[in-house]
């Protein structure tokens, strides 16, 4: 018996040795996702930003050492393996889990998935702004209360059957099921009937009506701008999906997740789980069957260099360092895209603690911190600084009346002092003799090292004890800001669709102690029209706010290169939507 | 002995109790949950979600509910695959498996020889030159060995693939799929031995040291027993016997899949997937392999006791 305790003691040594070198490898993962920016830039932000505000500029902003799109130079080097595929188009993708039903997945790789398998009625430009696809149009009331969609005709899903306004009509309801436990926002948007619903007191959701096969309208309590692109998602078959529904039970559902019945480009021909997935033109497609007969996710975890270096995959993508276009460019058979995400970085700041709710000892922050060596410089170029909470490749994107907040030293220990901050003994700063004191969280990543680097420079030379603390996952890290114990704690957004989503985190009580009645009546007054140009204004006005108050601190953009087999033609990604939008146009030459 | 493995039995069912509560606590105390990465879900639509999970329940209660349904065959539902934790298991257990046999299997065959090799010619150049290549190979980490041999063998040379387990779009069915299954993992596989060979050699040789010095084996020797016989039937046998302490540490290997080997080669591993999980707090998931890998732990070291007995015959259980 001895011996048994003696092997369970060791087991659990071995389990916990184990789990912490999950936690550090699972923190990789997520660390890519979800922390700031481990990419590029240019010198100067502001040409980046220069770029995108004429309304016509192509999405193209520049990246590091490219500027501009940098096509193949010798076709003959392409791998044979690249070489011999004549209706085959590969490319590398994370880790699709096999939930293929939209709004019931939860890992985004699964979305880029669907995201195939599945059209939407409504889409976004490479600006993000809503075009038509399932929708030829769609009309929304003086009141901006209700939407009424018109869909295309001879609409059909992958199998043939018929798309009309009943899978639409259907694909809302489930989602306000007490039973529906997706991570979609539909079910924040408030339908009229839709609560009434849920709680099971209603057969159906009053908001929603059928007109015609081809029209339905829905009806909302209070105007959303963003409720078009929520409402005009991916459309489920009710034929299909709807055919052993009840109220309250969806388990059925989850039968069906690797069996996805669509009506995108592509059909899912086979999924081998941590290996591929592999699709099939869709020949009922509404746009017409896509160019290129096969396409292939392959998994990968590891790096993306091995395999567009043996011809393995067709398409990866890269941090925009220089080093990394240099070497692409060496390689002479990819093209080279540069990308910058739709999303941004920032550190939350506890607006709790009274030396941060002083908006000066916020600019101060911002002004002292020297973000262009930290997100620029050290990342060899894969980065620009932020300043307001959008994407440059936004439509709603101005540097108007934005303060860069450069660095400057002298600015922010102006700053402190005007806030009352006096220095102290041991040079650090001291109000009613209490010391000037910063608690910072990141999660374990290269940046967050190069970040604690400098600022550990930075704070001191302005008089500010800096306490970094390091989380090896990000789940940690997030638990530890929600117990409220920090100052300051680095984010990234994830993908932005419309500009509301980038102050969306100000409204669900992420960061509390934000109460301006000025942003809520501009945030509400951007969201109650959908005309884009109205919206622009009043997008302005709030950036402007923003970048004065720092209610969070803006640090950086990322910046992506994109390298393809030079033997693809027709390739774009939006910053939006991926590459799924011009995927059925690909061909290979 | 019956009353011997009854004991045992029940002594690992206690054991194994112990260890699942254990083990539930301990994920369940990892500050964060499934809901908490999600940075996008309203506060609101965070508390729904954690009410249809039960992740807003006490502990114990959540532990009471899994141990129930995983006496009743059901070892939950992965949220973040979504799909039942055990068909998970199927998807890809097998061939972190295959991975793991193989290059166990090698890693022994391997390691007896030139143990017993380097055991008899102790302190000559072969056995130095084994000594060296012994140290070389346990300090290198393996992700510096595996992209290494990848960038040599697969990327500059082309002679094998850099990962996965199979050509992509491969249709390839029967004696094709085999050898294409060969040809991927024969990078993976010999990281593999390569890292796990130093330790066992250096214990057989040593154990082999140890047993040659022994007085049955002079005794052998004097009655003019050959060389051969002596070193294979008395020696060889007597210098194994320990390791087959070592065999009932293999069987969860075999099955845990090896996190850093499936992650450099692009493996559809287990291991991998399992790490995945932990980063996502994918608790049914982590539940249902812990305590997989847990069963097989002991398991795997009842087995070693009852072989050893079988081997033998003074040991008394």
């Amino acid at each position: 018996m001895r011996k048994s305790t003696l092997l369970l003691s060791s087991l659990m040594i071995a389990g916990s040795l184990l789990l912490s070198a999950c936690s550090e490898n699972g923190n990789k993962d997520t660390a890519s996702t979800d922390t700031p920016a481990n990419t590029a830039a240019t010198a100067d932000p502001n040409t980046a930003a220069a770029g995108t505000a004429a309304p016509s500029a192509p999405a193209v902003v520049p990246a590091g050492a490219l500027s501009e799109p940098f096509t193949a130079t010798d076709l003959t080097k392409l791998p044979a393996a690249a070489q011999k595929r004549t209706d085959t188009i590969i490319v590398g993708l994370t880790d699709p889990s096999g939930a293929f039903t939209p709004y019931f997945q939860e890992s985004g790789y699964d979305g880029n998935v669907s995201s195939l398998l599945y059209a939407s009625l409504v889409t976004v430009d490479d600006k993000g702004v809503p075009v038509p696809e399932l929708a030829e149009s769609w009309d929304v009331s003086e009141d901006q209360l209700t939407y009424t969609f018109h869909l295309r005709k001879d609409l059909k899903f992958s199998d043939g059957s018929p798309l009309t306004a009943d899978d639409v009509a259907f694909t809302w309801t489930i989602q306000y099921d007490k039973a529906y436990d997706g991570g979609s926002s539909l079910p924040s948007l408030k339908v009229k009937g839709s609560e009434a619903y849920k709680a099971g007191t209603a057969q159906a959701i009053d908001g929603i009506t059928v007109i015609d096969p081809q029209t339905l309208s829905v009806t909302l309590e209070q105007p959303n701008a963003t409720a078009l692109v929520t409402l005009g998602s991916n459309v489920l078959s009710k034929a299909y999906y709807g055919k052993d529904y009840e109220f309250g039970q969806l388990e059925y559902i989850k039968k069906l997740h690797e069996k996805p019945l669509g009506d995108g480009p592509y059909k899912l021909e086979k999924f081998i789980p941590g290996q591929e997935v592999r699709f099939v033109a869709n020949e009922n497609y509404f746009k017409g069957k896509p160019k290129t007969e096969h396409f292939i996710y392959k998994t990968t975890t590891g790096d993306a260099w091995q395999f567009l270096e043996t011809g393995e995959v067709d398409y990866a993508s890269f941090p925009a360092t220089e080093e990394n276009i240099a070497k692409l460019k060496e390689l002479g058979y990819v093209n080279i895209l540069p990308y910058t995400p739709s999303t941004y970085g920032y550190m939350q700041v506890n607006l709790k603690h009274e030396q941060l709710s002083d908006k000066r000892v916020r600019q101060a922050i911002a002004y002292g911190l020297d973000r262009q060596s930290i997100y620029v410089d050290a990342a060899e170029g894969a980065g620009a600084v932020a300043n307001i909470p959008a994407s440059p490749i936004s439509w709603s994107y101005t540097d108007e009346g934005i303060n860069p907040y450069k660095y400057d030293p002298e600015q922010a220990k102006k700053l402190l002092d005007e806030a009352g901050w006096t220095v102290g003994a041991g040079g650090i700063r001291e109000k009613d003799g209490k010391p000037l004191s910063i608690h910072y969280l990141a999660s374990k990543s290269k940046n967050s090292d190069i970040f604690i680097a400098v600022a550990k420079e930075n704070f001191a030379a302005l008089g500010i004890d800096f306490q970094p603390e390091i989380f090896a996952d990000f789940n940690s890290l997030v638990s530890k800001t929600e117990s409220g114990d920090y100052d300051l704690v680095s984010f990234s957004t994830s993908m932005l669709t419309d500009p509301a989503d980038g102050f969306m985190q100000f409204f669900d009580g992420e960061i509390a102690g934000y109460d301006n009645p000025a942003f809520t009546e501009l945030y509400n007054k951007a969201l109650a029209t959908t005309d884009i140009e109205q919206r622009k204004a009043v997008y302005k006005e709030l950036y402007q706010l923003f970048n004065d108050e720092l209610p969070i601190i803006f640090t950086n953009y990322k910046k992506t290169v994109y390298a393809y087999n030079g033997r693809i033609e027709n390739l774009s990604v939006s910053p939006f939507i991926g590459l799924a939008g011009s995927l059925p146009n690909w061909t290979l030459k | 002995m019956s009353t011997y493995l009854t004991k045992r039995v029940l002594y690992m069912l206690i054991i194994l109790f112990a260890a699942s509560l254990l083990i539930f606590c301990l994920y369940a105390l990892t500050p964060g949950d499934f809901i908490t990465g999600n940075i996008k879900l309203t506060a609101e639509r965070k508390a729904e979600l954690r009410e249809i999970y039960g992740l807003n329940k006490p502990v114990l209660e959540r532990y009471g509910t899994w141990m129930n349904n995983a006496f009743h065959g059901d070892f939950g539902y992965s949220l973040a695959q979504q799909k039942p934790v055990l068909q998970l298991f199927g998807d890809y257990i097998w061939n972190s498996f295959l991975l793991a046999a193989v290059s166990t299997f090698l890693t022994w065959l391997i390691a007896v020889i030139i143990g017993v090799i380097s055991a008899y010619k102790q302190y000559s150049w072969f056995d130095t030159l084994v000594m060296i290549a012994i140290f070389a190979a346990m300090s290198l980490p393996s992700f510096f060995i595996g992209l290494f041999l990848i960038k040599i063998l697969a990327v500059d040379l082309k002679w094998l693939p850099p990962g996965g387990m199979m050509t992509t779009g491969s249709n390839a069915a029967g004696f094709a799929y085999f050898k294409e299954v060969v040809h991927h993992m024969t990078l993976p596989v010999i990281v593999m031995t390569l890292l796990g060979l130093g330790s066992l050699t250096r214990y057989f040789r040593s154990n082999m040291i140890d047993v040659l010095k022994q007085d049955y084996i002079r005794t052998a020797r004097a009655k003019g027993l050959k060389e051969r016989k002596v070193l294979f039937t008395h020696a060889l046998r007597n210098a194994l016997l320990p390791a087959i302490t070592l065999v009932g540490f293999e069987l969860p290997a075999l099955f845990g899949g090896s996190i850093i080997i499936e992650q450099i080669f692009n493996w559809p591993g287990i291991g991998q997937l399992y790490m995945k999980s932990f980063g996502l707090r994918d608790y049914p998931l982590l539940m249902g392999f812990t305590m997989f890998l847990a069963i097989l732990t002991v398991i795997g070291t009842l087995l070693s006791d009852i072989l050893y007995r079988v081997a033998d015959p003074r040991v008394r259980l």
